[in-house]
C-alpha cells in the first residue's frame, strides 16, 4: 500500500534527457555535414579547399564547381529530405498510433510518386500561365497532393471508431502502393522521350542530380511541413491515449488529425518529388529515438528531424564511396540498414498487438 | 453549478440505446449510474462526456457542453475511460503528466507525483505503462485524471470527475481505495459521476443512484430509495434481496455457514 516516503522519490526525467539529445544530435549533424563535403568521386576535399583558402590561394574552377554546385546542393537536399522523411514517419506513427506506420511502407510514398509522375507527364497539358507560375514547384506540389490523397484514403480504410488496425493498415498500404505503381506505369507508357528521361532520373531514388534549383523547389514545402509538424507534439501525445481520451484532455482531435495528415503529405510529397522513394528512414529514426529517450512527441519530432538528416547524408556518403567512381542509389543503402530494423519491430510486437 | 443531462437519446444504427434519460448530478455528491449489462450506463456517460453523438442537452456548471471547446471542457471535467491502451512506451509519470498539461494546474510540477501517491503507485513512476497489470494501469489512469482536475473547486466552480467503471479490474482493497478517492473529491466540493457494476459498493459510496434498464431510467434517488428488492429485481430480471446490517452493537448471525 501507499508508503509516505514514496513521494520523496523523484521520477527520472526523460524529457530533459530528450532535450539534451537535441544538442548532441545537432553536433552529430554538423560533423556528418563535414564528412559529406569531404568525400566524393573527385580528389577535391573540404580540408584541401579550406587549407587553400587559409593560405589566401584562389580556388580552381573544378574545386569551385565540385564544392559549390555539386556537393553543397546535394548536402542541402540530403538534410531536407532526411529530416522530412524522418519527421513524416514520426508524425504518421503518432497519428496511426502504431510504430510501423511509415509513408514509404504504407503507400503514401507511392501516392506522392504518382502525383509527381502525373505532373511530369501531363503537366504540359496545363494552361501556360499555370505552368509559368508554378515553375519548379509543380512537381513537388503534385507529389504533395498525391501523398495527401493517399494518406486520407489510408486513414479512412484502416481506422474505425478511432482505432487503427495494424493489419488493415499494412494490407491497405500494399494495395494502395500497387495501385499507384500501376497508374504510374501507365503514365510511363504514354510519356514521350524527354519526359522518360526526366522520369528515369527522378525514379532512381537518390540524391544524385541535386541542384540548387531542385533544393529551392522542395525547400518551402518541406520547411512549412516540418514547422507544422513540430507543433503536433502535445496533440500526438494525447492521441497515444486513444481518440476519445485525447478529446477529454482538451485536444481538438479532428483538427489535429487533419493538420498531421497535411504535414505528413507535404513533407513526404516534397521529399519524394526531388529524391524519388527513399525508404526506411521514417521507420528507423523514430524507433531508435524512442529507445534512447522515450516516446514524448514534443521532443521526438525535432530529434527525428536532426537524426533523419544525419543518417541520410551519412547513407549518401556510403552510397558514393562503396563502388566509387560509380554510386549506389541511396535507397539501396537505407533499405539494407532499415529493413532489418522494421522486421525486428514486427517480431517484438507480434505478441503484443493483434496483427 | 451542477451537471444536468436532459432527455438524452442515443442510437446505434436502428437500435436506440438511450430513450430519453435525464440525470442531475450535484457537486459535493457521488452520483452512481447502475443497471444491467446493455442498459445504457456507459452510453449515458459517453453522452455526458461528449464522446458520442446524442440528442438532448447536457449542461456543465450552467453551460451547454455543445458550445464548449475541448480545452474548455478539459479544464472543468476529467474522464476516466473503462480500459486504456497506450500506443507507445510512455512511463507512468509521463502518462500522469498528460493529465496535468490539459488541466489548469499546469504550473504545478509536483502534482503528478502527488496524484500517483494518492493512488498508491508513486514508486512506479519510472515503469513503462505497458508493464503494468490491468488494475495498476487503471489506477495510473485515475492518477492522470486526478492531475487534470487537481483542485475539486476552482474559482468558485466545482470540477467534475466522470468515471466509467472505475473499479472493474481492481481487488477489493483497491476498490475501496478508489471509491474513497472519489468520495474525498466530492466531499471537497467537486462532483463525481461513476458508472458502477457493484451494487454493494454503490450502496456504500453513492449519495445518489440512477438505475437504468433497457435505455430508460427506472429510478433515481438516494441509495436506500433505489436499491430495493422490488426495483432491483425488476431491473435486473432476477430475484434479488436487499438487506441492511442491524445498527452497531447488536449482534446478528448469518446462517450461510450452516448450508455450506
Amino acid at each position: 500500500m501507499t508508503v509516505v516516503s514514496d513521494i520523496a522519490v523523484a521520477p527520472r526525467d526523460q524529457l530533459n534527457h530528450a532535450r539534451a539529445l537535441h544538442w548532441v544530435l545537432a553536433v552529430a549533424l554538423g560533423l556528418a555535414c563535414l564528412v559529406n563535403l569531404q568525400v566524393g568521386a573527385t580528389d577535391v576535399t573540404l580540408s584541401s579547399v579550406l587549407a587553400k583558402l587559409a593560405q589566401g590561394e584562389t580556388l580552381s574552377q573544378i574545386e569551385r564547381v565540385v564544392l559549390f554546385d555539386i556537393r553543397l546542393p546535394r548536402l542541402a537536399m540530403g538534410i531536407l529530405v532526411g529530416a522530412a522523411l524522418a519527421v513524416s514517419g514520426a508524425a504518421m506513427q503518432g497519428l496511426f498510433r502504431n510504430p510501423l506506420a511509415d509513408p514509404g511502407i504504407v503507400g503514401v510514398g507511392a501516392g506522392a510518386g504518382l502525383g509527381a509522375i502525373l505532373a511530369i507527364v501531363l503537366g504540359a497539358l496545363l494552361p501556360v500561365w499555370m505552368i509559368d507560375r508554378a515553375g519548379n514547384h509543380l512537381v513537388p506540389f503534385a507529389a504533395f497532393l498525391g501523398g495527401w490523397g493517399s494518406t486520407i484514403l489510408l486513414y479512412r480504410v484502416s481506422t474505425r471508431h478511432g482505432r487503427t488496425s495494424v493489419a488493415t493498415m499494412l494490407l491497405a498500404g500494399i494495395a494502395l502502393g500497387a495501385l499507384a505503381g500501376a497508374l504510374s506505369g501507365i503514365l510511363v507508357y504514354i510519356a514521350d522521350d524527354r519526359q522518360l528521361r526526366d522520369l528515369t532520373f527522378w525514379g532512381l531514388g537518390s540524391l544524385a542530380g541535386a541542384s540548387w534549383a531542385k533544393v529551392l523547389s522542395a525547400a518551402p514545402l518541406i520547411l512549412l511541413s516540418l514547422g507544422t509538424a513540430m507543433m503536433l507534439g502535445r496533440g500526438l501525445n494525447g492521441l497515444a491515449l486513444g481518440e476519445a481520451t485525447a478529446a477529454h484532455i482538451g485536444i481538438n482531435v479532428q483538427r489535429m488529425k487533419s493538420v498531421a495528415i497535411l504535414a505528413v503529405a507535404g513533407a513526404t510529397g516534397a521529399a519524394v518529388a526531388v529524391s524519388g522513394g527513399i525508404g526506411f528512414i521514417g521507420i528507423v529514426v523514430p524507433h531508435l529515438l524512442r529507445l534512447a529517450s522515450g516516446p514524448d512527441h514534443r521532443t521526438l519530432l525535432l530529434n527525428s528531424a536532426l537524426l533523419g538528416a544525419t543518417l541520410l547524408i551519412l547513407a549518401d556518403v556510403i552510397a558514393r564511396v562503396v563502388i566509387a567512381p560509380a554510386e549506389l542509389p541511396i535507397g539501396i543503402v537505407t533499405a539494407v540498414l532499415g529493413a532489418p530494423v522494421f522486421l525486428w519491430i514486427l517480431l517484438k510486437r507480434r505478441g503484443l498487438v493483434e496483427l | 453549478m451542477s451537471l444536468i443531462a436532459e432527455d438524452i437519446r442515443v442510437s446505434y444504427g436502428k437500435h436506440e440505446a438511450l430513450r430519453g434519460v435525464s440525470l442531475t448530478a450535484l457537486p459535493g455528491e457521488v452520483t452512481a449510474i447502475v443497471g444491467p449489462n446493455g442498459s445504457g450506463k456507459s452510453t449515458l456517460l459517453g453522452a455526458i462526456t461528449a464522446s458520442l453523438p446524442y440528442r438532448g442537452t447536457v449542461s456543465l456548471n450552467g453551460q451547454d457542453i455543445c458550445g464548449m471547446k475541448p480545452w474548455q471542457l478539459a479544464a472543468q471535467r476529467a474522464v476516466l475511460p473503462q480500459a486504456s491502451r497506450l500506443a507507445f512506451p510512455f512511463t507512468v509519470i509521463e502518462v500522469v503528466r498528460l493529465g496535468l498539461q490539459s488541466g489548469t494546474a499546469g504550473d504545478r510540477p509536483e502534482v503528478p507525483m502527488q496524484a500517483l501517491a494518492r493512488v498508491g503507485l508513486a514508486h512506479y513512476a519510472d515503469r513503462t505503462f505497458q508493464e503494468l497489470s490491468g488494475g495498476e494501469a487503471q489506477r495510473v489512469m485515475l492518477a492522470r485524471v486526478l492531475a487534470q482536475v487537481w483542485a475539486p473547486v476552482e474559482n468558485g466552480q466545482p470540477r467534475w470527475l466522470l468515471l466509467d467503471e472505475p473499479v472493474s479490474s481492481l481487488d477489493i482493497a483497491h476498490q475501496l481505495q478508489v471509491m474513497d478517492i472519489a468520495r474525498g473529491f466530492a466531499r471537497a466540493g467537486g462532483g463525481v459521476i461513476a458508472v458502477m457494476h457493484d451494487l454493494n459498493l454503490t450502496a456504500l459510496y453513492a449519495d445518489r443512484v440512477a438505475l437504468l434498464a433497457t435505455g430508460k431510467r427506472m429510478a433515481f434517488g438516494r441509495p436506500q430509495e433505489v436499491l430495493t428488492d422490488e426495483i432491483l429485481s425488476d431491473a435486473y430480471g432476477c430475484a434479488l434481496r436487499v438487506s441492511a446490517p442491524p445498527p452497531a452493537g447488536i449482534p446478528f448471525v448469518l446462517p450461510h455457514a450452516a448450508s455450506a
